[in-house]
């Protein structure tokens, strides 16, 4: 289990086991619908879907630009950062990916981003914190890292994961109101519905949303684990990567801006540990990721 | 009526799969091609730096004329390489050559604070690192291609389309043969 093959390998399949998850507790909350309200209901689920549809589509499609504007990233050209280029150039000619754009975050505290809605649109940023304290090996895996994300098409996958849990929260939240309201269900069917049918899609359509939450969490954990492996794959370096991580871990700084809306795209999280909930995480623990890495660097057997 | 639905459904659902797998095969050997000539450009790239630096080293230490008729010969020599056992022979010679130049400058300072040498020796790191990475790059191509080549439904396509598996870009660097990292 200790080399980046079997590890990419290891973390796709969860993801689709994870994603298939979002789909099933889809198909539950919509049977939890049609259970309670009967025919009202149909109506109600392409209604939830196109809205987490059109919000999250928008995000996607212009994910780089948008990105742009809420960090405060400027882009780079090459002349501004000859070094900072010829090492990301160095990655993409290892992942046979094209050039991203660069981009630069004023902040202390060392991070850094990818995203994009596909390789031609990607978009990669760190901050200046990141660039003063990482020596060529350590930057060079986060590059390897950030890259990863894109080769791996992380913003289509938590774009999906979105919209999902989007669609869910939406829908539980449409049977509350309607619920206060007192509307909605079809008296005409009462007398021939099971009680117990409409207590447990209700209990369904409460607990729902933060399942959703509690998957689209887990998955993004997931891409993280598959984006390390894919960084040494790039690299074959599994120290650089490694040793960056260290880096971050001792750093105690956290990002200025704390939005929630884009912390899942930093390399670590911008959010305090404390704040959130292991399970709601969207990175696993630093510790974890730097014990795979030195498990990496310490197999001979690992390709190269 | 039903069933003639089902059959021409899996009828279809093999199609698609076979189609797929021809045109992975196809795009998989396009790659392989792609990733030889980034290997290329990039080997291009380092030999196009050779000339300067030989120059700004020979101007603080004349006297090293064995290392830079290595490195001029080796330099000569990869550019009428065409195969890849022989552009791999050639880029082999080349690294060596360059390694034994950069050894010498250890001996002279002056030559080590200037400038231009830094600048030089700064490009010519990133270069050999692009290098090291397009080959690593190309041979993950033809490890897929390979795989793909030997294995169902590939090997029936690769009769058809006269797909056939490659050669890996092996180099002979002593420094590449590092002793695995084992630690205890």
């Amino acid at each position: 289990m200790n080399n980046f093959r079997s590890l990419q390998l290891a973390n796709q399949r969860k993801t689709f086991g994870l994603l298939l998850g979002m789909a099933v507790l889809v198909f539950v909350v919509i049977y939890a619908v049609l259970t309670y309200f009967g025919k009202t209901g149909v109506g109600l689920v392409p209604f939830a879907v196109g809205m987490a549809l059109l919000s999250v589509w928008g995000s996607y499609y212009a994910s780089d630009s948008i990105v742009l504007t809420m960090t405060g990233a400027k882009e780079l050209q090459y002349s501004d950062n000859p070094k900072l280029f010829d090492l990301v150039q160095e990655v993409c000619i290892a992942s046979g990916l094209k050039m991203p754009k660069v981009a630069i975050v004023e902040d202390s505290a060392p991070n850094a981003f990818a995203t994009g809605r596909n390789p031609e649109k990607a978009l990669i940023a760190f901050t200046t914190g990141i660039l003063d304290v990482m020596d060529r090996d350590e930057l060079q895996g986060v590059i390897a890292h950030e890259l990863s994300h894109v080769k791996n098409r992380d913003t289509l996958v938590s774009a999906i994961a979105a919209t999902t849990a989007g669609a869910i929260a939406l829908l539980s939240d449409f049977i509350m109101r309607m619920m206060w309201f007192g509307g909605g269900r079809d008296r005409d069917r009462d007398n021939n519905q099971n009680p117990i049918a409409l207590i447990a899609s209700l209990i369904v359509l409460i607990l729902a949303p933060l399942a959703a939450l509690l998957l689209r969490s887990a998955i993004s954990r997931r891409r993280e684990a598959l984006a390390d492996a894919t960084a040494v794959s790039f690299t074959r370096n599994p120290a650089g990567l490694r040793k960056a991580l260290e880096v971050l871990q001792r750093d105690s700084t956290v990002v200025n801006q704390r939005s929630t809306a884009v912390a899942h795209i930093w390399i670590e999280s911008p959010l305090d540990d404390s704040s959130v909930s292991k399970l709601f995480a969207t990175h696993p623990p630093l510790a974890e990721r730097i014990a795979t890495l030195r498990a990496m660097e310490a197999n001979p057997n690992n390709p190269n | 009526m039903s069933s003639t639905i089902i059959v021409l459904g899996v009828l279809a659902l093999i199609l698609i799969f076979l189609v797929a797998s021809y045109n992975r095969l196809i795009r998989l050997n396009v790659s392989v091609d792609e990733a030889f000539s980034q290997i290329e450009v990039q080997l291009k790239r380092r030999a196009d730096l050779i000339p300067n630096l030989v120059e700004t080293v020979k101007g603080y230490a004349k006297h090293e004329n064995s290392v830079f008729e290595n490195v001029v010969a080796a330099r000569a020599k990869a550019t009428t390489a065409t195969t890849v056992s022989d552009v791999a022979a050639a880029d082999g010679a080349v690294t060596q050559a360059l390694r034994g130049l950069l050894a010498v400058t250890e001996a002279y300072p002056d030559l080590k604070a200037s400038a231009n040498f830094l600048s030089l020796q700064e490009e010519l790191s990133t270069t050999e690192n692009k290098v090291s990475f397009a080959r690593q790059f190309y041979n993950d191509n033809v490890r897929s291609l390979n795989q793909s080549v030997k294995t169902f439904p590939g090997n029936i396509f690769a009769g058809i389309a006269k797909v056939v598996a490659r050669e890996f870009y092996v180099i002979d660097d002593p420094q590449d043969r590092k002793a695995p990292n084992v630690k205890f």
